[in-house]
């Protein structure tokens, strides 16, 4: 062994105990309310994370020494592969990524409870067993059958090597974002966890987690984003989003948290939807765990998916136990959740989000359905079938398009009640700013009805969202007498949750504006030869040549091809098929020529000794807006991650429990 | 306002209708709504090997033969089986695959909207009721008047 490795074991076996110690204490402290039993279990969390940590040194430090007397290193790493990547063969295999996930869970973790010690004791002490028991099963799982530290004999003179197809800058970002994510949901969880455990069902539990549930879905959404990106610019089939079973598990969490950000909004305003509140965020949390659970089991295939493991059997009793247990303690404590209040008026902001809620629920399960639904049929019938994206489109694009229309809908509805005159007054310029988009769009030639509406209801949620803008600045304006400028960033900056949210539904429209430019791609496929040339769109593609070098990791094949557009020379791409050496295997490089109107995207597909070349065109109308929109999501979610939290709700808590003098006076 | 926005959509949805202009139209959309044999979970357009593509290739060459989509489709079925369908069949075992999330919708729908109308206040209310903050209707209507100016002309 040539590197750190040897420590890997004992940090993992010395987490394990942290984790159990941490989780005694942790039940000491809370049911019998001693807040030194907490304050142990507190320490023995910190404990937990750098024995993870350390473990994790023991793997990087073995990647970066080409110690291939261990299995992983030799299954993920080879001598060629570049630096940076070392990092990639961390979560590149199964083992590597649960050893980050613990390293995630211990460390956010040990920030949690360290930063709510001074809310309720008792509610920080079921917090940290939580967590410490969640902490126990990831650590067992790489103590027992994943252990990425398992020896390899005889020792390999060279690694495989990564997967070529991870060998991305993109891949560096997406995963540790995604993970980000989905631990990032065991926080909120805990504490509801912990709430519903201690009944103390106030709103300390939310406000306690409120930025770790946005940090966590902020994450969640730009790392789901960022895998688009990846598959766009890695993959080589002209798109983004393949309804792919890993991808249903980093979408489905992504839904019902959504829904949580909002319906807990409700519960912070009108003390209302406290059943439903704990139910999503359990929801949210048990759906990353079986986004983990497929992505691990190889129960499903796809690209993504880790190989077979034995892992399966695991985490579905782990599921069941945070699923039944969750829910069991919800029943438990119904009475306790009862709303303080009730809805005014049907005509009010509650109910347009409530209506969210059970447009984000329905549908986080029909992905959820027809991700599992191959499964199930074939276990209850035998019959194999397949559920692809013609059928996630047919049932998830209705359902988007609603959202849609209620994301504009929602900030023009005052809370408690508003009268149709009012609504009616708000409502009129964004519905003619929809209308007028679809007809514009109609007579200019487009007939796809989902594009039609989806651009119509774009251009309406913008202009509520504007509306918004433009009202909120304008009694600036009016109040202090300054430019609009500084009354917009003035207006922004005094209720940046406000204002944050709604800069991250602009940012989301201009997604569904780049997703709804796909109704218009055009794609040609051509065998050329050198000189030759093809369409597609408004393009003329002219293949000049084949050029050929290579590099320690690869061989390097670059067709160059020239571009015209409407006659005028537009240049030359240069899209590669190269030959990785250490995988032997193939893989292609995508020229893309992106802007705001279109993409042209080529791919070659294959190429023989001649130096003909087999090309694949794309032209992708408005896929940029996707992109853009995401970089507008996260200037909202920064926004929204610095605003001040709500004025904590002060526990209803009788006044002469509260005021013990006056009560006695 | 009401009006317009229906006499839109309904000519919309009149006069739409999806064109496929040529053979490679037609086979890429049948490759995006087949399964890939050789990728697994992932479909024909979107898989990367070499006999994804010449399978691309055969499906062109049908359609530029004049064979229509259910013909082509038909014809891939009867050599990959039924599972290279991308999506569930609208009978038997596949039926529910479609009808369940339409009744989760549905249901959930149902039942938000009996939730909603339970939670909201009985109307024997007085109009100007509200728990937290007590506003007449002459404050309403002065709020109204206030906020009217604030906003200018519409």
């Amino acid at each position: 062994m040539t590197s750190l490795a040897g420590f890997g074991v004992p940090s993992l076996l010395a987490a394990l105990f942290f984790a159990g110690v941490s989780l005694v204490l942790c039940l000491v402290g809370a049911t019998r309310s001693s807040e030194r039993a907490t304050a142990a279990g507190r320490r023995a969390m910190a404990m937990c994370f750098a024995a993870t940590g350390l473990a994790v040194v023991a793997l990087l430090t073995a990647l970066f020494a080409h110690d291939f007397s261990l299995a992983y290193v030799a299954k993920y790493s080879s001598r060629s592969l570049s630096g940076p990547y070392m990092f990639g063969a961390l979560w590149g295999g199964m083992e590597g990524s649960l050893l980050f996930w613990t390293l995630l869970l211990t460390g956010f973790s040990t920030v949690a409870l360290e930063r709510a010690r001074a809310s309720t004791p008792r509610l920080v002490a079921w917090a940290g067993a939580v967590l410490a028991g969640v902490a126990c099963f990831f650590l067992m799982l790489l103590v027992l059958p994943e252990s990425p530290f398992t020896a390899l004999l005889p020792v390999p003179a060279d690694g495989t090597g990564l997967n070529p197809l991870l060998q991305s800058p993109g891949m560096l970002i997406h995963p540790p974002l995604l993970y980000t994510g989905f631990v990032g949901f065991s926080i909120p969880f805990a504490f509801a966890m912990a709430a519903l455990l201690s009944k103390r069902l106030d709103a300390s539990w939310f406000t306690s987690t409120r930025r770790w549930t946005l940090f966590a879905w902020s994450a969640l959404s730009i790392g789901i984003v960022l895998g688009g990106a990846w598959a766009y610019t890695e993959l080589g089939w002209g798109g983004y989003w393949a309804w792919d079973p890993v991808e249903n598990a980093s979408f489905m969490p992504w839904l019902t948290a959504t829904a949580f950000l909002h319906s807990v909004v409700i519960q912070e305003k009108r003390q209302m939807l406290k059943v439903w509140n704990v139910s999503l965020i359990l929801l949210t949390y048990a759906l990353a765990v079986f986004g983990t659970f497929l992505t691990r089991s190889g129960i499903l295939s796809s690209i993504h998916t880790f190989t077979e493991g034995p892992i399966g059997k695991w985490f579905l009793p782990f599921l069941a136990l945070m699923l039944l247990g969750g829910l069991g303690i919800v029943l438990a404590r119904l009475n306790e959740l009862k709303s303080e209040n009730r809805f005014d008026h049907l005509m009010s902001r509650e109910s347009a989000f409530l209506a969210n809620n059970v447009l984000f629920v329905a549908a986080a399960f029909a992905v959820l359905w027809g991700t599992i639904y191959p499964i199930l049929a074939e276990v209850t019938s035998g019959v194999r079938l397949s559920v692809g994206p013609p059928f996630f489109n047919s049932v998830f694009i209705p359902l988007g398009l609603a959202i849609i229309g209620l994301t504009g809908i929602g900030p023009l509805i005052s809370w408690k009640r508003m009268s149709k005159g009012a609504f009616g007054r708000v409502v009129r310029v964004p519905l003619a700013m929809g209308s007028v988009t679809i007809l514009g769009l109609f007579i200019s030639g487009v007939r796809s009805v989902g594009a039609l509406l989806a651009f119509g209801l774009c251009a309406f949620t913008a202009g509520a969202i504007l509306g918004e803008f433009s009202r909120g600045s304008r009694v600036y304006r009016t109040r202090y007498d300054v430019g609009p400028i500084r009354a917009l960033t003035a207006t922004i900056d005094r209720n940046r949750r406000r204002y944050g949210g709604y800069i991250v539904h602009l940012g989301v429209v201009l997604i569904v504006i780049g997703l709804a430019g796909g109704a218009f791609k055009t794609e040609r496929h051509a065998l050329l030869s050198k000189g030759e040339s093809m369409s597609v769109g408004g393009y003329t593609l002219t293949y000049r040549e084949l050029r050929q070098s290579s590099s320690p990791e690869k061989q390097i094949n670059t067709a160059v091809v020239d571009v015209a557009s409407d006659g005028h020379d537009q240049g030359s791409i240069y899209p590669q098929r190269n030959f990785h050496l250490a995988q032997r295997q193939p893989q292609s490089e995508v020229a893309i020529r992106t802007g705001p109107i279109e993409d042209l995207y080529v791919v070659i597909t294959s190429f023989d000794q001649d130096g003909d070349a087999a090309l694949r065109a794309f032209v992708n109308p408005l896929t940029w807006w996707i992109w853009v929109g995401a970089g507008v999501m996260l200037s909202g979610m920064t926004i929204l991650l610095s605003s001040p939290g709500p004025a904590r709700v002060r526990a209803r808590v009788p006044r002469e429990i509260r005021e013990p003098a006056a009560a006695t006076r | 306002m009401k009006a317009m926005v229906i006499a839109t959509l309904a000519l919309v949805v009149a006069t739409a209708a999806p064109a496929l202009a040529n053979a490679e139209d037609v086979a890429n959309d049948i490759s995006e709504h087949v399964m890939s044999p050789y990728c697994p979970g992932v479909t024909l357009h979107d898989c990367p090997s070499d006999r994804a593509v010449e399978l691309r290739d055969k499906i062109k060459d049908r359609a530029e033969e004049g064979f229509t989509r259910a013909q082509i489709m038909s014809e891939l079925e009867a050599e990959f089986g039924p599972t290279i369908r991308a999506e569930p069949p609208r009978s038997g075992i596949g039926l529910l695959a479609w009808i369940l999330p339409l009744f989760a919708g549905l249901g959930a729908a149902t039942f938000a909207w009996t939730i909603l109308r339970k939670w909201a206040r009985p109307p024997d209310r007085p109009e100007d009721y509200d728990p937290d903050v007590h506003v007449t209707t002459e404050d309403r209507r002065r709020l109204d008047a206030e906020l009217a100016k604030m906003r200018g002309p519409a």
